[in-house]
């Protein structure tokens, strides 16, 4: 925290003494070097969440032998090259790090006499860190050590653009509704949270915010945030698109079945079917009423031509 | 029947609607929890105040801390009133003590939102014939009869409540204080009505002082200001590379002061020349002593130095072992200074030797020392008044004051 304290104040002295302006700079410098630790998260969490409905297969087929599923389940991992600690690790790593930077920022604002007392504590022996102190608290229309409503909004906002940009569907509903309770009451939370805390802390939430965006975007796109058909499943589009017309043109009672992504991707049968978690593999939705289904009433397919 | 099954599929949903929200609620608050707990451990978020003792008549005068909930929630409001509490000096008896009005949160979170917020009084009091002033965090002085209890306040800005961190200081049928404002005031003793006010470039945390005609005060815009006391007219200013928020000690035409800049300033108090400085290794948070043409100033780098007040050469300097906040306080021959960590140390200026540890309070000790007749008064954070004997250490009485 040492480091990161004065750090905080030698970019004030440098930054036209704006204090404002050294918590958004620190910020994405603390970002920017995380960066390969944020990125194999990122990664990692987007490995997992495509896992998820292989995970899901392996779960409904051995809900009662743990053993086997949990073999399978490595087995999995191992196959597809992800760790299950490959997104937990890095975000333990950086951890102590937000909390270090959050605890800067608080100590370096400095409000009240024992404050700044204690500050005295953290400060290197540097003439220019003792001439900068204490730290003006003006930034724009904010008071950094006092709560803004404004950037309560922002914090909150931001932080559900981030969250919605990683949230993917999931077949599972209470999962999903789970997942859109943590997308609403974590922003809600922390905005409720940014009026009650010194906005200096909120400018590093916004930053740090606006920051992830930015690297979830270069690294998987809007994700949840715009739905919106990925390239790699438009091309399987077209390729379900030219196999069903394959099969619709083959003469009546061969019983060709379309075969489906899971089969195509090497899944045994039985490990894929009308329940597995529909993410833009197998049928896409604009093909599922050309797929092959048990007819109400025991109808016959369509005669074509 | 078919309506009453649905019903129930409704009711069994609803319930595990409900426990699937609880569940989130939990991992949510628990992670806000963690964030809040480790991220602002070690961290005050309301100030607490705490002053030294003023003592006038056989009766001290000290404004108590307030105590914060430990845990360092920014919703946690220190606890307590903010109040004056005269207490007999003989045995430490609580005599009177008179209430200071609460103030109301400015904005902040609704959750969070207080009713009111006691008031942390930083300074200490100023006596002067019956009233006793206290500047209080409100951004209010407040002047209190001794006899009759009966107390009277007043915004020293009306339209920007900024805090008082310093304390008041009495003199010429005037009041004067620093404000947070960044403003020097001077009220009328009697009426609390302004008589000037002189702007700086910056907060003031300082305590004024004054010499005869003159009131010298340190300012966050890192300048020492000398300032005509009966009308606020500047005569000069001194700049260092440093905020100032000690208490300026003016000695023999000599006005020395440390800054934030870690130097210790002696400043000629005709025209605000420079006479010499002397570099320690932290701030001077503490108002220095004089005796015998000797400056004793406690540093936050754990040290009290002795320089010749002359020529600013250091004599000698002695590692308390934690830093020196308390302003010390002379009492015959014997500096007494009180480090940080609440151990009481006598500095016998004659022989210059080592200090002399008196006592081990063993609680933390931020305010400034007070002394009569032999009897040195330390307030505590932990909220202990102590009265110890300046030549043996020895503890005539201690009491709580809260």
């Amino acid at each position: 925290m040492q480091p990161m304290i004065n750090t905080l104040i030698v970019l004030t002295h440098y930054l036209f003494n704006n204090f404002g302006l050294a918590i958004i700079a620190l910020t994405i410098i603390v970002n920017g070097l995380m960066l390969p630790l944020t990125l194999k998260q990122i990664r990692s969490s987007k490995a997992m969440q495509d896992l998820q409905p292989k995970l899901m297969e392996l779960q409904k087929k051995y809900a009662k032998d743990k053993e086997r599923l949990a073999k399978e389940q490595m087995g999995l991992y191992k196959e597809a090259g992800v760790s299950p600690a490959g997104c937990l690790l890095p975000l333990l790593v950086q951890m102590p790090v937000w909390i270090a930077l959050y605890q800067s920022i608080m100590r370096v604002l400095a409000v009240i006499p024992e404050n700044l007392l204690g500050l005295s504590k953290y400060l290197y022996s540097w003439p220019i860190v003792y001439s900068t102190l204490p730290l003006q608290n003006k930034f724009l229309w904010l008071n950094l050590a006092a709560g803004d409503i404004y950037l309560a909004i922002l914090v909150g906002g931001t932080m559900w653009v981030q969250q919605k940009m990683v949230m993917t569907p999931t077949a599972d509903p209470k999962q999903q509704q789970q997942a859109n309770m943590m997308l609403w009451m974590m922003p809600l939370m922390f905005a409720f949270l940014t009026l009650s805390f010194p906005s200096g802390l909120a400018l590093f939430w916004v930053t740090s915010n606006v920051v992830r965006i930015g690297i979830q975007y270069f690294v998987t796109g809007w994700g949840g945030l715009v739905k919106s058909t990925p390239k790699k499943e438009i091309v399987r589009d077209k390729k379900y698109k030219q196999r069903i017309a394959e099969v619709e043109e083959a003469p009546e009672g061969a019983d060709t079945v379309v075969p489906s992504l899971t089969q195509e991707e090497g899944l045994g049968h039985g490990e894929s079917g009308s329940k597995r978690q529909d993410r833009g593999g197998g049928y896409p939705k604009s093909l599922r009423a050309a797929r092959r289904q048990p007819r109400r009433g025991g109808g016959h397919r369509r005669k074509r031509g | 029947m078919r309506l009453g099954f649905l019903e129930g599929i409704g009711q069994v949903q609803i319930r595990s609607n409900v426990v699937l929200a609880g569940k989130v609620c939990l991992v949510v608050i628990l992670l806000l929890v963690g964030l809040t707990f480790f991220g602002c451990a070690g961290i005050k978020s309301s100030p607490e105040g705490g002053s030294g003792a003023t003592i006038a008549d056989g009766t001290l005068f000290l404004c108590p801390t307030l105590k914060q909930a430990a845990g360092g929630f920014s919703c946690a409001a220190p606890s307590g009133q903010g109040k004056l509490v005269a207490v007999n000096t003989s045995d430490g008896s609580r005599l009177w003590e008179v209430a200071l009005e609460a103030s109301r949160p400015a904005g902040g979170g609704f959750g969070c939102a207080q009713p009111s917020v006691p008031v942390a009084i930083y300074g200490n009091p100023a006596v002067a014939g019956d009233l006793v002033y206290v500047g209080g965090y409100n951004g209010k002085i407040c002047a209190i009869s001794a006899s009759t209890h009966l107390s009277k306040d007043a915004y020293v800005n009306e339209s920007n409540h900024q805090p008082i961190v310093g304390g008041p200081v009495v003199a010429l049928g005037k009041v004067y204080l620093g404000c947070a404002d960044g403003k020097v005031y001077a009220l009328d003793a009697a009426s609390l009505d302004k008589e000037w006010e002189f702007q700086t470039g910056g907060k003031i945390w300082s305590t004024p002082a004054i010499d005869g005609d003159t009131l010298y005060i340190g300012s966050f815009d890192k300048k020492l200001y000398a300032l005509n006391a009966s009308d606020g007219s500047k005569k000069w200013e001194f700049s260092t590379d440093g905020a100032i928020i000690s208490t300026p000690l003016v000695d023999n035409g000599t006005v020395y002061v440390g800054s934030f800049d870690r130097h210790l300033y002696a400043v000629d108090a005709s025209d605000g020349s420079l006479k010499w400085k002397f570099m320690a290794d932290s701030w001077f948070w503490a108002k220095p002593v004089i005796c015998n043409n000797v400056i004793y100033a406690g540093c936050l780098d754990n040290k009290v130095y002795a320089l010749d007040a002359k020529t600013g050469d250091k004599i000698s300097e002695f590692d308390l072992g934690s830093p020196i906040i308390s302003s010390p306080v002379l009492v015959d021959s014997l500096v007494i200074i009180v480090s940080e960590e609440g151990k009481v140390f006598a500095l016998d200026t004659g022989s210059n030797q080592p200090p002399r540890e008196l006592a081990d309070l063993k609680e933390m000790v931020y305010a400034p020392l007070c002394a009569s007749n032999g009897v040195i008064y330390i307030y505590g954070t932990a909220q202990n008044l102590y009265a110890l004997n300046a030549g043996s250490g020895a503890r005539l009485w201690s009491q709580t004051i809260k």
